[in-house]
């Protein structure tokens, strides 16, 4: 079928939506078009482009784009694509140039992407070709920005400036990086990628879904209990017994830690406190955090403890952890979740391997969590081939979230981070084109 | 590298251990699994080329004998959804070659090729790569104080890799 905006806004209602938003592969596409060209999308952090020439390749919805940094330090994010043939010019993850040049006919390129040689130029001479025009190079997005080293893109040229899109949403990743003594995080130790066989929805919808764990979770919660309990008590410390078994914590702890909606489908859960509240802090980073910040603010910094955040629809993070996961649709069953790891400048080495030990405990291919997750998303892409229902329901807490200036708060186990999504979902699919 | 060339009987000690290894994984029985390692020992798969380090880079696995003893109940837990499915696989393990030994305490490193078919909820996924076996002698055969294992494809996009390769 061909969806009109009446079909799609009905998709769509205050406690439901339909099941076609996963299954339909138009749905997709439409996505693509209207929330992955349209929304501020995450690229990179600048710290893996840390010097002139230095690149990064990556997907912008379906497009190759390549984020890159010039002589002058700037950070760009162009299409990966050749101005003469369309060639994919950079086809590695990553590495440094001087400038770049296509394998094909070898135009060759600043690094900010200006067209600036073509072999035997003569033959152009008089065809109405001219290499200054804009379209020859390798375009820039419309739009990039940062915040705090974060880059974002997007193709709409009309889309609010990043800050304002980023709203309350921001004060998760400003405590992300406050948690640095140096006010800054920096991207180390390597890469996850993880192909899920699922819709890239149901994957946001379960991070901050606190009715999951203690049933999804269960199994490691009682094999990490179950084993650990058995070691002497003299045990040297381990950070998987403060990591793992939170997961297994009750209704009332996740309907404590709240969750907290923002304009344009970002959401958080936890503040006051989360399932990583209760890691213990070496001391080393504590005496660095002090002497950076005094000891009041940095009981502030250390006290804002969020689970998950999600700046809709393309990166999720967690603060209190340093890691991040980047989303990657590839269609409408399947996609790609990144994640990367980050260093806190002027951290102890501790703290790196922390986060790199829950990145590998929670959300590598080999772990004992994110496999349970994904495959709950593939019974879901699985059983709403069923037409028992083409509805999926999201009443919990209906009515009963707090709505505020610029924000709406609920209990932690409310499906308020569900209807957060979908009501940016139906602004994204069904305002007017830019 | 130059292969430590040793004793016959010594290479088929090593093999055997390799081979059972490898068997135990394809069954795959954990609870035995795990007594082919020392108290203190370690299972690592990282995700780039030459990986130095468990710690300061990420990796798809690295278990230690608690974090083994933690995996073997959570594979057998009766509500862990992506254990619903059985999961099978046969290792063919070749090129085996000593690269290191101690004469003196008969511990060594060992290097072999292997290619891993697993089969998981309808789908068959081939893993292929070298292993690293570091072993220690205990008593009349060896036990394995690390095996590292290197995916060919250890910085692709991979799926779920449901048990130890």
């Amino acid at each position: 079928m061909s969806y009109s905006t009446k079909d799609i806004e009905e998709l769509v209602q205050p406690t439901r939506y339909h099941r076609n938003v996963y299954t339909d592969p138009e749905i997709f596409d439409l996505e693509m078009e209207r929330i992955w060209a349209r929304s501020w999308i995450y690229i990179g952090h600048e710290s893996q482009v840390p010097e002139p020439g230095s690149y990064m390749t990556m997907n912008y919805g379906k497009m190759p784009v390549v984020m890159v940094r010039d002589k002058n330090n700037d950070v760009h994010v162009l299409h990966n694509r050749c101005g003469h043939k369309g060639t994919k010019v950079v086809d590695t993850p990553c590495g440094k140039i001087s400038g770049f040049r296509c394998c094909y006919h070898g135009w060759t390129y600043r690094l900010d992407g200006k067209l600036l040689g073509v072999p035997h130029l003569k033959g152009y001479e008089g065809t109405g070709f001219d290499k200054d025009d804009p379209q020859y190079s390798m375009q820039k997005l419309a739009r990039y920005d940062s915040y705090r080293g974060f880059v974002f893109a997007t193709m709409d040229a009309s889309a609010p400036d990043l800050k304002t899109w980023m709203g309350g949403a921001a004060d998760v990743m400003d405590n992300l990086c406050d948690r640095a003594p140096e006010g800054e995080v920096e991207a180390a130790g390597g890469v996850l990628r993880y192909e899920h066989d699922c819709n890239w929805k149901p994957f946001l919808e379960n991070l901050n879904d606190a009715m999951h764990p203690m049933i999804v979770h269960r199994s490691v919660v009682d094999a990490a209990n179950d084993y650990m309990s058995t070691l002497p008590e003299d045990s040297p410390h381990r950070d998987e017994a403060e990591i793992l078994p939170p997961f297994g914590q009750s209704y009332e702890y996740m309907e404590e830690m709240g969750i907290t909606g923002f304009k344009y489908g970002h959401h958080y859960n936890g503040g006051k406190t989360s399932i990583h509240a209760d890691y213990s802090v070496d001391p080393e980073y504590e005496a660095a955090m002090i002497k950076a910040y005094g000891k009041e603010r940095m009981q502030e910094i250390l006290s804002f403890n969020t689970h998950n955040t999600l700046y809709y629809p393309s990166l999720t993070i967690k603060s209190a952890v340093q890691n991040i996961r980047v989303v990657r649709p590839i269609s409408y069953n399947k996609t790609i979740i990144e994640t990367f790891s980050f260093r806190l400048k002027g951290a102890p080495d501790s703290m790196l391997q922390r986060t790199l030990l829950y990145s590998r405990l929670i959300n590598s291919n080999g772990s004992m969590v994110g496999p349970d997750d994904q495959t709950v998303y593939f019974r879901i892409q699985e059983g709403l081939k069923s037409t028992a229902s083409d509805w999926i329901e999201m009443h919990r807490n209906f009515g009963r979230d707090e709505v505020l200036d610029d924000r709406t708060v609920g209990k932690g186990t409310s499906d308020l981070d569900v209807r957060t999504q979908y009501s940016a979902w139906k602004e994204y699919m069904t305002a007017a084109g830019p | 590298m130059s292969t430590v060339v040793t004793s016959n009987e010594v290479i088929r000690d090593i093999e055997q251990l390799l081979y059972q290894e490898a068997s135990l994984l394809d069954r795959p029985d954990l609870d035995r699994w795990i007594e082919l390692y020392t108290e203190d020992g370690t299972y690592w798969m990282p995700t780039i080329e030459d990986q130095e380090d468990p710690l300061n880079h990420i990796s798809l696995f690295y278990d230690d004998r608690v974090m083994m003893e933690v995996r073997r109940r959570y594979f057998v837990h009766p509500r862990a959804a992506s254990k619903d499915y059985k999961v099978r696989s046969s290792h063919i393990i070749s090129n085996i070659q000593i690269t290191e030994m101690d004469d003196k305490t008969g511990n060594c490193t060992v290097t072999s090729n292997f290619h891993c078919f697993m089969y998981y909820r309808d789908k068959q996924t081939p893993y292929a790569g070298r292993y690293t076996h570091e072993l220690v002698r205990d008593g009349d055969s060896y036990k394995i104080h690390h095996k590292r294992v290197d995916l060919i494809n250890c910085d692709a996009v991979l799926n779920t890799i449901n048990i130890y390769i």
